[in-house]
Order: structure tokens, then C-alpha cells, then sequence
């Protein structure tokens, strides 16, 4: 029997092998271009909702409520729906679908930011405030640097989504690993769909890495200057 | 200079501050003492503007603050607070040199300062690469002393900087604090419930009732000895006369020239209240005031530790 299920394997791995050399081309593309679509996602959904997440920390009773409750219902709408509904009023590209995908970023993002934000401890604001920063400079210099491993992870867990939600992009745009899968379901090839899914989660396994590495160095480049130059002072 | 004149701070209908009017000198330390609700704390960050007052002038070297920029104010005065408030994401160096960089001086400048600053409040300038959350929090407060003093501001808002500090280190700091000002003479406000601080660290003392009412600002040793009125009395404690006498130099006594032969000895540098407690714990009236040079200055009696205490 283990002889039997070993040989299986066997067939299965060549079957594999094949299918991946086959639509090698086709993959290395949608690979690509999947992973295009879910960074052009991160980076406008990133600017949208820090800024909505600096606003919703600054008028917390007024706006904070709506603007995170209006991300939730977002998150809560039938992916295919959403997909449908810009493929027919932007036109089948891969625009809509990053229109799309940006509104399902915008929950973590907006909610780490401000939660992160109205974490710093009053302590700290106050002193900065009566050091003499600027209420600029308290946010620029003070409050988001605190936040940022919070924001960076609200990041990471919008992004890491996205790359999953992105293949149902496929249903309105050809752009994106979800065009062969749509194309395996289609003929029931199951080994097309396999190597597909590995690379959909390999893209999310990548991305989540690479905004790791971004946040350290954001985090690190801030006192690793200092540091240096103080050491080196230090040694004379 | 600050001046406050006829100033009062409202919340709402409360009233923090009541028709406030005093001055604090140049390099003097003057420490706000009252119970909680007295606006010590509101009246300290008024002279900042971290809080606005409703009425009334505080003048800052003869100037309205009202009409200077409350950030270039505030980049003028130095400010500590009892978490110390130090910033988590930046390294003790980074922390000490924040203003310098608001105020735009040279990297060279400001490292050089802080280096200067740290040894100036008596830390080990290894700690300056470490963040603020791996410091005791002594460590942390003289980093938040440091801080305020890095521009060299004139004069410096101190808001119960060492309340949230344990006895042993609470006193060293105060101690460091008082050596400290003899060094570089500051103008220091400083908020405190705690009689004992204000006493030892005081030039004058403001204490403030309940409301935000002024009721006496004098020196330590005339608050003590002649409070001004029953809540002054009463605040200050059954043992104020004890407290006074700890103001006192046992070299400023009455001191007879008789033999010290035989006598229970202490050294004139020590004060009043260390005297009697050296009487009480050997049952002796007299003892032998021994000065720093090894010779007997003199006798001092239970007598003239009663005179002292009468006298204002």
C-alpha cells in the first residue's frame, strides 16, 4: 500500500512538474503582475487611510465612529459584488479592481492608525507639548513614530488580505493570479489550480516579509544615527 | 521675573485659581504647595501656557505672555513632569538633545551639550544609546531634568518631578536638585503636596488652599514658625516647629564657651533638628559642637535650640 500511495505521489509530482513548465510564461506573468496590483493597493490604501486614521485620532467623537464603522460595512460586502459592481461602472481593468481592493485595506489600516495614535501616553504628549514642539512636530516626530510598529501591522494584515481577495479580481480583469485559477476551475484541472494557490500564498508570505523588513528599517533609521554618532563621540 | 497679577483660572463654572497675585524672583526657587484641587498644577502650567488663564497678567521678564508665540514660550522654559514623559521611540541622547533640534543648533553642538548635561545631572554617559524604558525611574527623571535644562532655559516648570519616586531616591534627587541650582541658578517653579520638599528645597513657598487661593508665600522658616492662618497651621503639620528647626545651622546657634568635657558631640555643620534628637537620644541638655576643622567651637543647650525656635 505504501508502495501504491508513493507512486501516486510520483505521478502526481511529474503531473505537477508538467503543468507548472506548461504555463510556466502564464504564471511567472500573473505572478507578477498580481504581485503589481496588490503593491499599487498598498501604497494608495496605505496614504488614504493613515491620513483617515491621523483625522479620526484628531476629532475622536465626531468622526472616529463613522469613518471606522463605514470600513467595517465595507468589509463585511460580498467580494464578487464589489468586484462586479466597479468592473460595470469603471470599465473590466485592472483600476477597478484596485479601487476595490483599496476599500477592503481601509479598515486595518484606518483602525491601527488611530488606535496606535491615541496609545501615546498623555505624559509624553504633554511633555513634548511643553517642551515647545509644534502641533505638527508632536505628530510628525512624536506620536507616529510611536505608532508605527501599530500601523505597520494594520498594514501587513490589509495587505496579506488583499493578496488573497485580489485573484477574485480576475472576474472583472485579466490581470493577476486569479486568471488561471478562474481558467483551472473552468477545466477542472486541478494541477493548474494547485500551482496557482502555492504562488497566491507565496506572494502573501513574500509580502507580509517585505513590509516586515520596511518596518524595521523605518524603526531602526531613527535613533541608529543617533547612536552612531554618539558612540563615536563617546570613544574619543 | 514671572509676575502673576490678579489672575484666575476658570473650568466652566469651577473656579482653579482665585484672583492669583505674586511675583518669583530671578534664580529663586519657589515651590506651590497645597492639597490636591488647590490649582498648584494649573497655575504652574499657566506661566506656559499649556493652560490658558481667564483673567489677569503673568508677566515673564516684564513681557505679556499673552502676546508671545506659546511654542517659542515654551522652548524658553524648561519642563519636567512626574512620568517624566520621556520620548519611548528615542534614544536618553536623542531625549536630552530634543530642543536643541527644535531650535535648530549644530549636531556638533548639541552632542557636545549633552554629554555636558549628562555628567551635570550625574548619570553614566553609557546610558546614552539606551531607550528610556530601560532606565529605573530615577535614571528616567534626571534624563527628564537633563532635558529641560538642555537649551539652558532661565527658568524651569517643575510639576512634582520626583512624586512617583521611592523615598531613598526621591531624597537623592532632591538633594542632586538642590546642588544642581547652586551650580546654574535658575528661576524654578515647583509643584508639590509633599511639606517636607518644599521645606528643604524651597527659597519660598506659595501654599494655596483648596479653590486656588494664595494663603501665604514667605520663607520656608517664617511659614513654619508663623503660619499665616489655621489652614497654613494645619496643613503643615504637628511638626512644624521640628521641620523649622531643621532649617537651622547648629553653627547659627547661641553657642556657650564652656568645657566640653565629658559632652556628647555634634558637628556644627548639622542642624537644629539633628541636635535635639542627639539630646533626646543620649538625655542630655548640652553637647559639644564640634566644627570641621576638629576644634570645639562651643556648647550648645536645649536652651538656645528654644530660642532659635522662638525666633523669626
Amino acid at each position: 500500500m505504501v508502495i501504491g500511495v508513493l507512486a501516486d505521489l510520483g505521478t502526481f509530482w511529474s503531473d505537477f512538474r508538467d503543468t507548472v513548465s506548461a504555463n510556466y510564461d502564464e504564471l511567472f506573468t500573473r505572478t507578477i503582475e498580481h504581485l503589481s496590483i496588490v503593491a499599487q493597493t498598498a501604497l494608495i490604501s496605505s496614504a488614504i487611510g493613515i491620513v483617515l486614521g491621523i483625522l479620526c485620532a484628531r476629532y475622536r467623537e465626531r468622526l472616529a465612529p463613522l469613518v471606522i464603522g463605514t470600513a467595517s460595512v465595507v468589509l463585511t460586502l460580498p467580494s464578487y459584488a464589489l468586484f462586479g459592481y466597479f468592473g460595470v461602472t469603471l470599465g473590466y481593468n485592472d483600476r477597478a479592481v484596485i479601487l476595490a481592493l483599496t476599500l477592503y485595506a481601509m479598515l486595518p489600516i484606518i483602525r491601527n492608525t488611530y488606535v496606535g495614535l491615541t496609545q501615546v501616553s498623555p505624559a509624553v504628549e504633554e511633555s513634548a507639548r511643553g517642551m515647545g514642539m509644534s502641533g505638527r512636530q508632536i505628530l510628525f516626530r512624536v506620536r507616529l513614530p510611536i505608532a508605527l510598529p501599530v500601523i505597520m501591522a494594520g498594514i501587513r494584515q490589509a495587505t496579506v488580505l488583499n493578496v488573497a481577495i485580489a485573484t477574485i479580481g480576475a472576474a472583472i480583469a485579466s490581470g493577476g493570479l486569479g486568471t488561471p485559477i478562474f481558467h483551472a476551475i473552468g477545466r477542472s484541472e486541478l494541477t493548474l489550480l494547485l500551482a496557482a494557490t502555492i504562488l497566491v500564498a507565496a506572494v502573501g508570505i513574500g509580502a507580509d516579509l517585505i513590509l516586515g523588513l520596511v518596518e524595521r528599517i523605518l524603526r531602526e533609521r531613527y535613533f541608529a544615527r543617533a547612536r552612531a554618532a554618539l558612540l563615536l563621540r563617546l570613544a574619543r | 521675573m514671572i509676575v502673576f497679577d490678579h489672575v484666575t483660572k476658570k473650568f466652566g463654572d469651577v473656579i482653579a485659581v482665585n484672583d492669583l497675585s505674586f511675583e518669583i524672583r530671578d534664580g529663586e526657587t519657589v515651590m506651590l504647595l497645597g492639597p490636591s484641587g488647590c490649582g498648584k498644577t494649573t497655575t504652574l502650567k499657566m506661566i506656559n501656557r499649556l493652560i490658558e488663564h481667564t483673567s489677569g497678567t503673568i508677566l515673564v521678564d516684564g513681557k505679556d505672555i499673552e502676546k508671545e508665540d506659546p511654542v517659542q514660550l515654551r522652548r524658553s522654559m524648561g519642563y519636567v513632569i512626574q512620568q517624566a514623559g520621556l520620548f519611548p521611540h528615542l534614544t536618553v541622547g536623542d531625549n536630552i538633545g530634543t530642543v536643541p533640534r527644535l531650535l535648530g543648533w549644530k549636531p556638533a553642538r548639541i552632542r557636545d551639550r549633552i554629554v555636558e548635561l549628562v555628567e551635570l545631572v550625574d548619570l553614566d554617559p553609557a546610558i546614552l544609546p539606551r531607550l528610556p524604558r530601560e532606565l529605573s525611574g530615577g535614571q528616567q527623571q534626571r534624563v527628564g531634568v537633563a532635558r529641560a535644562l538642555a537649551a539652558d532655559p532661565p527658568v524651569m516648570l517643575m510639576d512634582e518631578p520626583f512624586g512617583a519616586l521611592d523615598p531613598i531616591t526621591r531624597q537623592r534627587l532632591q538633594e542632586e536638585l538642590r546642588r544642581l541650582q547652586q551650580r546654574v541658578k535658575k528661576t524654578i517653579v515647583f509643584v508639590t503636596h509633599d511639606v517636607e520638599e518644599a521645606v528643604t528645597l524651597g527659597d519660598r513657598i506659595a501654599v494655596l488652599n483648596v479653590g486656588g487661593v494664595l494663603e501665604q508665600f514667605d520663607r520656608p522658616a517664617r511659614i513654619l514658625g508663623r503660619p499665616a492662618n489655621a489652614f497654613v497651621a494645619d496643613f503643615l503639620g504637628k511638626d512644624r516647629q521640628l521641620r523649622r528647626l531643621s532649617l537651622m545651622s547648629v553653627a547659627d546657634a547661641d553657642l556657650l564657651p564652656e568645657s566640653a568635657e565629658g559632652l556628647p558631640e555634634v558637628p556644627s555643620s548639622s542642624n537644629l533638628r539633628s541636635a535635639l534628637d542627639e539630646m533626646l537620644e543620649t538625655g542630655r541638655r548640652r553637647l559639644a559642637v564640634r566644627d570641621s576643622d576638629g576644634t570645639i567651637k562651643g556648647v550648645l543647650t536645649l536652651e538656645s535650640i528654644m530660642q532659635m525656635s522662638r525666633a523669626i
